[in-house]
């Protein structure tokens, strides 16, 4: 049987960046301009890597609202350890990582030995990491680097790829990404499953090959792929791999999707959960010394709010609240959303209130969408 | 002609995208009449109720409804409700926490002066429940009530409410045999006050007990429609599965192997220092046997399941022993790994993951052994899943159709073969054939057969002594935590059991 039946729903998510990407182009000609494309794939490569984490817990059911205050301190741990005590900026990156590692740890398992509910849990962690963030950095500025040079932290975001290294990668990605998606049609045709119109498939792959080579065009054209796009995308490629094709991923689905019914199947809830917030701590560590760098400094206010826009690229990326459901590629595509937001609105200069009222109603609009398009599919 | 039918549906015919699930159907209901709805899972049934009772709307489907001999056109639930139809559904629809009396007035709740009138509504629902011979008080909070008295309560907020026509989906299939007996007194009762009824349920003696006529569909058709004055149980099952079940139990006998499991003396407590709820419980259950458990509800079954699988309960005393090893209070995941899986009573809360695909659920508990580097191996997973999707005969689109759409049969099918695949040698089914239709039901026993055939072992509870006695090699009957005795195949008699339930029986 084919299905050609495409709905609007499928398309939404589309349909709502062009729109918001056409009005930023026409208000500001500067928004498409290379430049600032680029400097909102880092801006996006930053806030996506975080959500991507954020799904890994909502999956099942769970919540973190401490993450934007983790990202704050794991970076300023890191600007401590390379600026001021001087480590070489690969250990102090590490031993950022490692704490964030060990405080995940804790937290999950706190969460599934005590029963306690993850918002609370973790809305602590929100308050008590901004208070170590602030004792750490004793509440001033501590940049990453000496002023004039660079290290392996503050390139985390200054640094890009040569341009033949750039079309390299993309060739790169659009050959597994045809290769993928042709074998996996292939595996459905021999299962019996339903399959897409050959045309329709054809037309798919040719715009998203088409979309990467425009991409590393664009991004050659200013200095070349910034390293946290590859890093996104590696983060993004373990998340969909973790959640499509490990007995991980089906098993946080499934705790999301009824918890009573994944334990009698001989799931190990309680390691799956735990595992999913250490997956989770390693991410917030990423992103923290991302954040950090891109700024330049640790102050104190890096990291705030970062909790959020992760839950609301989720929630807008089609991740339900209440667990079983969600996609990597959705939580992208509701980053993407996010971030050329927050990007045009910096362009044209809108103040912070509005920015704050613009970020709600897009999040409310989304998740209405979505239950509305959602109940007319049905 | 006769007086026109309180409510009549004629010629329904009703198509999904890619299925007919109702083709040509018709079907009446008379005032004062229970008229019973009979058929197989997916045969149509609930298709029909969701048309009565307007969650399928008017002009979604060809065919008339009518409600005394009118047209009726209901757009919505509400519609269905203002001309008098109220159906009570399987999955009850009572706010736990509430009492009684807010139940019963939920959405209609009586105001003076925008307050609420609580003289009013405690007035109310104390007349009702002494209509009803309910001896309850109406400030009892639901849920810790019986299923039966909530089932009663629905009823009540459904007459409250003027209904005309009742459609009773499965009314029983959670109810113990008294109270089953009040519902059938209250049904009686009902019915010379002119309310008329449609009363769906598999259990064929409650039908022959209160129906005054029943309809059989079959594939979406209606088969026939008799008095059952005029027709036999063995004639409504020929009807619903089209053909005759000769023998009801097929249950074929394997030779007794080696000890598979093994329980000495168990005493377990819901928790660390609560309450015994298991006492000495002793058993040996040997490859290729199916020892069947019964007693009355809260005899400690479920629990008894669910504790050998690891889901349930504090260990006091007592040994348990697989495979000639001793094993300590485990985890179902461990336990699984150690040959043993449970298939539960509530296969919606313990058994699937509705919103996901049948695929999905019937690999969930055997994800590792179809792993290779971390990763799953998905022609595996797929033959995997399609070797039991088709020797379980699934009716189902295919293995990526969404689980919580299949019929009750169905989903059973599902979590049966989500536990075979785990290649267990100790099955424990707890009422696997609740709220499923007959032929499925003969599918499950044909099942348990193939599993003893193999050599492996059935634990099988169930409260339907004639499925204990027909499947099971041995019977163990459970009261009040303790066996209460055990009975050979042979021996079985449904008197006999229901006294060890009872615990009346001599001590073995």
């Amino acid at each position: 049987m084919k299905t050609n039946n495409l709905s609007i729903h499928d398309f939404s998510l589309g349909i709502a960046l062009i729109l918001i990407s056409a009005f930023f182009a026409w208000q500001s000609p500067v928004f498409l301009s290379s430049r600032n494309l680029s400097m909102l794939m880092i801006e996006l490569s930053i806030t996506a890597t975080l959500a991507l984490g954020m799904l890994l817990v909502i999956l099942p059911g769970h919540i973190d609202l401490s993450v934007g205050s983790g990202v704050g301190l794991t970076g300023g741990i890191a600007s401590v350890l390379i600026f001021q005590q001087h480590w070489p900026a690969a250990l102090g990156m590490l031993a950022a990582l490692a704490f964030a590692l060990v405080i995940w740890f804790l937290m999950g398992y706190t969460i599934v030995k005590e029963r306690m509910p993850a918002f609370i849990i973790t809305l602590g962690g929100l308050l008590i990491f901004k208070g170590l963030f602030w004792l750490v950095i004793r509440n001033s500025t501590i940049p990453v680097v000496e002023g004039g040079s660079t290290n392996l932290y503050s390139l985390l975001t200054t640094y890009y790829l040569p341009t033949s290294a750039g079309w390299l990668l993309g060739a790169v990605c659009a050959g597994l990404l045809v290769v993928s998606k042709v074998l996996s049609v292939q595996h459905r045709i021999e299962y019996g499953f339903e399959v897409e119109d050959k045309e329709l498939l054809f037309l798919k792959l040719f715009l998203f090959t088409q979309i990467i080579f425009l991409f590393v065009l664009v991004m050659n054209q200013f200095r070349g792929i910034p390293l946290p796009v590859v890093i996104l995308g590696a983060v993004a490629l373990a998340v969909y791999i973790l959640t499509e094709n490990t007995p991980f991923g089906r098993h946080l689905y499934a705790i999301g999707g009824n918890p009573e019914a994944a334990v009698i199947s001989g799931i190990p809830v309680d390691k799956v959960v735990v595992g999913a917030y250490c997956l989770l701590g390693s991410v917030v560590a990423v992103t923290g010394l991302m954040q950090t760098a891109y700024s330049g400094a640790s102050t104190t206010t890096v990291g705030d709010l970062m909790e959020l826009d992760a839950i609301a690229a989720c929630v807008i990326g089609g991740t339900s609240l209440n667990g079983g459901r969600g996609t990597a590629v959705g939580v992208l595509s509701g980053a993407l959303i996010m971030a050329c937001l927050l990007n045009g609105m910096t362009l044209l200069a809108v103040s912070p209130e509005l920015k704050f009222i613009a970020r709600g109603t897009v999040l409310a609009l989304a998740v209405w969408l979505d239950v509305r398009l959602t109940a007319a599919k049905a | 002609m006769t007086a026109a039918a309180l409510l009549s549906a004629k010629n329904i015919t009703k198509t999904f995208p890619g299925v007919t699930a109702l083709k040509d159907v018709s079907f009446s209901v008379n005032a004062g009449e229970i008229h019973a709805l009979c058929g197989e899972n997916g045969a149509g049934k609930s298709t029909l109720i969701k048309l009565l009772s307007g969650i399928h709307p008017y002009g979604s489907y060809d065919g008339e409804l009518q409600v005394n001999g009118k047209t009726a056109r209901f757009e919505s639930v509400a519609d269905a409700e203002a001309a008098g139809i109220a159906v009570i559904y399987q999955e009850l629809a009572l706010v736990p926490e509430m009492t009684v009396a807010e139940n019963i007035f939920l959405g209609a709740e009586p105001s003076r002066f925008g307050l609420l009138d609580w003289n009013k509504i405690y007035r109310e629902t104390r007349s009702l429940l002494e209509m009803f011979h309910l001896n309850l008080e109406p400030t009892a909070t639901t849920k810790h009530l019986g299923m039966g008295q909530r089932q009663l309560i629905e009823i009540i907020k459904a007459l409250r409410k003027d209904s005309k026509i009742l459609i009773l989906d499965e009314p029983t299939a959670a109810l113990t045999e008294t109270e089953v007996d009040t519902l059938i007194v209250i049904l009686k009762k009902l019915r010379e006050r002119g309310i008329g009824c449609v009363y769906i349920s598999h259990k064929l003696d409650e039908v022959f007990a209160v129906a005054d006529r029943v309809t059989v569909i079959r594939d979406g058709a209606s088969v026939t429609t008799k008095r059952t004055k005029d027709i036999d149980k063995a004639d409504v099952i020929r009807h619903m599965v089209g053909r005759e079940i000769k023998d009801l139990f097929p249950r074929r006998t394997a030779k007794p192997g080696p000890v598979l499991l093994s329980v000495e003396n168990l005493t377990v407590a819901e928790e660390k220092g609560g309450e015994n709820a298991l006492e000495g419980i002793s058993f040996e259950l040997r490859a290729g046997e199916v020892l069947g458990f019964g007693g009355l509800m809260g005899s400690g079954r479920t629990e008894l399941l669910m504790h050998l699988f690891g889901a349930w309960g504090w260990r006091k005393k007592g040994t348990v022993e697989v495979d000639g090893k001793r094993v300590p209070k485990m985890q179902p995941d461990e336990a699984i790994n150690r040959g043993m899986v449970l298939v539960s009573e509530d296969r919606k809360r313990y058994g699937l993951v509705l919103p996901k695909a049948v695929g999905f659920n019937l690999s969930l508990s055997s994800l590792k052994r179809l792993t290779r580097n971390w990763l799953i191996d998905s022609p595996r997973e797929f033959h995997a899943n399609k070797k039991l999707f088709d020797s379980l005969h699934v009716k189902a689109p295919s293995l990526e159709a969404v689980v919580g759409g299949l019929s009750g049969g169905n989903q059973q099918k599902v979590v049966i073969g989500k536990a075979l695949m785990t290649e267990p040698q100790v099955v424990f089914l707890d009422e696997p054939t609740r709220g499923i239709d007959v032929g499925a039901k003969v599918e499950v026993y044909e099942i348990i057969n193939q599993i003893t055939a193999a050599g492996k072992a059935v634990v099988l509870v169930s409260s339907e002594l004639p499925e204990l006695m027909g499947m099971s090699d041995r019977i163990l009957m459970l009261h009040e935590g303790s066996i209460g005795g055990e009975f050979k195949r042979a021996d079985a008699t449904q008197e006999k059991l229901m006294a060890a339930a009872m615990g009346h029986s001599p001590k073995r």
